[in-house]
């Protein structure tokens, strides 16, 4: 059997892996990480913040997901992410300035702030460094 | 009559005007076509996320309602519990005029739905400003604004999406809304807009039908789990979706508005330049005719 996965990778504000070919499938699932190998039972999955990985020929990649939803549907693997990064494009000194920027504008107390923005931004840089760290 | 001075600041300030409006016509076309990649990049979430729905329809209908107090399942699902005389609008205009009839179209088909339904407690959210300064300044009894979010135009992203989506929801589930109703422009074309006024909950799930229903997934955590997690984030894609078609269409209006206002400019800077040379001419007459009268008066 050589048959293989198709994974598509999409978030709300672009599709950042459209029918690519892979072996195998690691999605960051809400209790803790799945593998999925083609001929997978269909399945519906919510995902966590975490590490999302693909491998094809040997080849892996790794991208930071924030948090979604992915299914898996006859040998097709449709991750739908709030937000996802490629994690050799993160950079652990951005992340870490994002941190102290917001964390900065929350102790500015006249400031006009949005505490929920502030803490999802918090939370997404956290995730993002941590698959950094990982992946290194 | 006018002095030629007179006549020549005018020119000059007409064509200043102009100018700016040529750059806005510029910003907006240079802003549009980012707004329309946005559009294009938002739409494979929204549609693959409508396929999942509709995937689950089979097994969401089959779900038993739980035991607890009042269901959210048949709430978001089926036309049932929400109360009646309760319901919600959401209003997206822009942020800013010099649009043409684009908020006031808006403005005047809320005008008529609040009409419509003034016996009735409405919860308003009004994104942009023009139409948060409009529902503020209404003195209605019933009228309470629930959300605002102004100044998120040009640059919608999803986080925006989300915070709208999660207050209306919250409303709705908080207040027991019956409905909640949407007024927005749609983007049809570079041309035109299309006002929209549309019923965005509860769900109406005969309008996802896609025929490609699947049945017996695999759930982790749990199907209700998924559910309640799904359903609010589907809503929210619409929101990005409503939000994003919005602001093009908005940049498409300033864009046309700004066109026809500086062609209208450059009318009428012709229309004066004709009476300014009519004006100089008659000057100019009027001087040969003296000289001509004092050169005969000097001869007889």
């Amino acid at each position: 059997m050589s048959k293989k996965l198709t994974l598509n990778l999409i978030t709300p504000e672009k599709q950042l892996i459209s029918n690519r070919e892979a072996d195998m499938v690691v999605l960051p699932a809400l209790l803790g990480e799945m593998g999925i190998l083609p001929g997978h039972i269909k399945t519906i999955v919510q995902l966590g913040m975490g590490s999302l990985r693909y491998k094809n020929d040997g080849k892996e990649e790794e991208f930071a997901v924030l948090g979604g939803f992915a299914e898996v549907l006859h040998n097709v693997v449709n991750v739908f992410a709030e937000g996802a990064d490629l994690a050799d494009e993160i950079d652990e000194e951005v992340e870490k300035q994002k941190i102290k920027a917001v964390k900065e504008s929350l102790s500015r107390k006249d400031a006009d702030i949005d505490f929920e923005l502030a803490e999802i931004e918090i939370k997404q840089a956290i995730a993002r460094m941590k698959v950094k760290k990982r992946h290194m | 009559m006018e002095s030629l001075r007179d006549i020549r600041q005018n020119i000059k300030a007409i064509k200043s005007t102009q100018q700016i409006m040529q750059t806005m016509k510029m910003i907006s076309s240079a802003r549009i076509r980012r707004a329309q990649e946005a559009m294009e990049a938002a739409r494979p979430f929204a549609k693959k996320m409508l396929e999942m729905v509709d995937d689950l329809k089979q097994d969401i209908l089959a779900m038993p309602q739980p035991d607890e107090g009042e269901s959210w399942e048949g709430r978001f699902f089926v036309n049932k519990t929400g109360d009646p005389r309760k319901i919600g609008l959401l209003v997206i205009t822009g942020d800013k005029g010099l649009a043409g009839s684009f908020n006031a179209v808006i403005l005047r088909s809320v005008l008529q739905f609040l009409k419509e339904h003034k016996d009735k407690e409405i919860f308003v959210f009004a994104v942009g400003k023009k139409g948060r300064d409009f529902l503020a300044r209404l003195k209605m009894p019933r009228l309470h604004l629930a959300y605002e979010s102004v100044g998120i135009f040009p640059k919608v992203s999803y986080a925006h999406a989300e915070l709208l989506g999660e207050a209306v929801l919250k409303t709705f589930f908080e207040q027991k809304l019956g409905s909640v109703t949407l007024i927005y422009n749609d983007f049809k074309s570079l041309a035109s807009q299309n006002l929209v006024e549309q019923k965005i909950l509860p769900f109406d799930f005969e309008a996802i039908a896609q025929d490609r229903e699947e049945s017996d997934f695999l759930f982790e955590p749990g199907m209700l789990e998924i559910f309640k997690q799904l359903v609010p984030r589907l809503f929210k894609a619409n929101m990005y979706r409503f939000l994003l078609e919005s602001q093009a269409a908005n940049l498409a209006a300033t864009m046309n508005a700004m066109d026809a206002a500086s062609k209208n400019a450059g009318e009428l800077v012709t229309a004066l330049g004709v009476k300014l040379n009519k004006v100089r001419q008659a000057g100019i007459t009027n001087e040969i005719l003296d000289i001509v009268n004092g050169a005969e008066a000097l001869n007889s």
